[in-house]
């Protein structure tokens, strides 16, 4: 496994259940060490690419490599590197979390792990709680125990699967910094969440697929910048008369509001508007959200 | 030990243990209803009712019976450990976590089939200390074992087979209703007709015929001449259907474990 390797590259992966075909040929790769998001609306295809990484699913066609292997080919080796939470919670009747996890580090091949659960429980708070039974666990606290799951036997590659649904928010931002800790410490993931603001703050890559198909993937602030417009809003020093301009959105007292197109510099709008500088007392400019680049290519075809 | 043997024999021997644990902590449904079960055909085949049979064998109905018994509990309970803990998994969605961890076709299949083994085997042999001390009571004296060789041969054979059946069945069930069909229609007339309570000997020959093809007559008749020295069938024969019916429940277990669907029911 080389440093450069791409812990997870898709190449053209369809899915079909049936007549119904789940993922139309996508094609996307994770970078390593980075946190990248794949991002949709229900039903859009996520879980079914996750499904076929960690071979829950065969795919239709296409492939999924882990840091270069067949997921197909060399399930044994690829499974090794992952770590993978998935959305619904799993109840362990018989068992408590320490046996869990002991049982967990085993299928994974390690015999004596207990530095490294202690860790774990530590780290997601569920020590205090190791004896417990999954029923006994609160909501969060299952949540929590499928990322200890997932971590047991140190995964070079963690995908998360909406890892935060029908979570609090002090538990999210907990969890969201725990997964930053993970990146800092090496470890590649590829997460999807409706939680987009968080998205946009984690992520460094996203890839927002709709209906089965890649809609767009790249660097999220700069598919941010490319498919939504910026808020430019300049205050005056003194009341204008009205003004006619395509990107003015709406003109107040002291305040003109523009939505600008990445194409555009905010010294071209200031040129083309021919405003004396000295009347100018202030300029705002605000980036467009994820949220709107992902209404945008949502949006557009539904 | 090196990294590649760790992977091949840890989860193996992990699931294995989780097996073994998954049962011992319903101790009270896996392990003290079938006693109470073999306890109460004992007494009422075994001591009432057996006075008034004879055998063509010369031995006491007794003592015929509790052989077919320790199958009976051996080969029920292997099939219904690996059938509940496969079809329980399922429900739980804790399937999917073979399915994503590196542990192979092979040592989901040989650890939950041992798994099963282990439970029919301890169950069996409380069946055969009841046995012994009701067999105590009534003749004044222990019930000892012919060819203890051919006894473990005949329950490890059979065990592993019929935990292998449950493991089939399990993976091909969608619904715990197909799941207790089998047992319930299928596994249980077998057993019953099986020769546990009965000497084909005794059976008009149309039903002596129609019996030589239910594969559980030669694991029963295996283990009662292990215990008695006796059978109804010869013994080499029965050792190779019994090796036969292993092979073809693994091939199937196999075979449904790599269609079958891990996800949630």
């Amino acid at each position: 496994m080389s440093a450069d390797q791409s812990p997870l590259e898709i190449k053209g992966l369809r899915k079909s259940y049936g007549s119904f075909e789940a993922v139309k040929g996508v094609s996307f790769d994770v970078r390593p060490g980075e946190i990248f998001g794949l991002l949709g609306p229900n039903g859009a295809g996520k879980t079914s690419i996750i499904s076929v990484v960690v071979t829950l699913e065969r795919p239709s066609a296409g492939q999924a490599l882990v840091f270069g292997q067949d997921v197909q080919v060399n399930p044994r080796y690829t499974k090794s590197v992952i770590g993978y939470v998935p959305q619904e919670i799993i109840n362990h009747g018989f068992f408590n979390v320490e046996e869990i996890l002991s049982f967990y580090s085993g299928y994974f091949g390690k015999r004596k792990n207990q530095d490294r659960m202690e860790w774990i429980l530590q780290r997601l708070q569920l020590w205090e709680h190791r004896k417990k039974k999954v029923k006994q666990l609160s909501g969060g606290m299952k949540r929590r125990l499928l990322i200890a799951k997932a971590l047991v036997h140190e995964p070079k590659l963690l995908l998360l699967d909406e890892p935060t649904a029908g979570v609090d928010i002090e538990l999210r931002c907990s969890l969201w910094d725990f997964v930053v800790e993970l990146k800092k410490m090496g470890v590649t993931i590829l997460l999807t969440t409706h939680y987009l603001e968080e998205a946009e703050k984690l992520c460094d890559r996203v890839a927002i697929i709709h209906q089965g198909e890649l809609r767009c993937v790249g660097e999220t602030h700069g598919l941010i910048h490319e498919l939504t417009q910026r808020q430019v809003v300049v205050v005056l020093k003194s009341e204008l008369k009205p003004i006619r301009h395509p990107l003015l959105v709406a003109q107040r007292e002291h305040e003109l509001e523009f939505r600008l197109p990445a194409s555009m510099a905010v010294g071209e709008l200031l040129l083309e508007l021919g405003l004396d500088m000295a009347v100018v007392q202030d300029l705002r400019i605000s980036e467009g959200s994820l949220e709107d680049a992902f209404q945008c290519i949502v949006g557009e075809k539904s | 030990m090196s990294s590649k043997a760790q992977l091949s024999w840890v989860p193996f021997f992990t699931l294995f243990r989780r097996e073994c644990m998954r049962f011992q902590k319903v101790a009270a449904q896996t392990l003290l209803t079938p006693l109470i079960n073999s306890s109460l055909y004992l007494l009422i085949f075994g001591v009432s009712l057996g006075q008034h049979i004879s055998l063509v064998s010369g031995v006491s109905y007794l003592a015929f019976l509790i052989p077919g018994l320790v199958m009976m509990s051996c080969l029920n309970n292997a099939f219904q450990n690996s059938s509940s803990s496969v079809g329980g998994a399922k429900f739980a969605g804790e399937l999917e976590d073979f399915k994503v961890t590196p542990l192979s076709e092979q040592q989901i299949i040989w650890a939950l089939s041992f798994g099963g083994l282990a439970r029919g085997l301890i169950v069996g042999f409380i069946t055969y200390l009841v046995g012994q001390a009701f067999y105590f009571l009534t003749h004044g004296a222990w019930l000892g074992v012919e060819h203890p060789l051919i006894l473990l041969f005949f329950l490890i054979v059979g065990g592993l087979a019929f935990a292998q059946l449950g493991l089939m069945v399990a993976f091909w069930a969608k619904t715990f209703d197909q799941l207790s069909v089998v047992g319930g229609f299928i596994l249980l007339p077998l057993l019953y007709l099986g020769g546990v309570f009965f000497s084909i000997e005794s059976l008009h020959p149309f039903w002596r015929n129609l019996a030589q093809f239910n594969p559980l007559l030669y694991l029963i008749n295996g283990v009662r001449y292990g215990i008695l020295g006796i059978s109804d069938v010869p013994l080499g024969f029965a050792a190779v259907v019994s090796l036969l019916a292993l092979l073809l429940m693994y091939v199937l277990a196999l075979r449904l474990l790599r269609v079958s669907s891990f996800s949630r029911w």
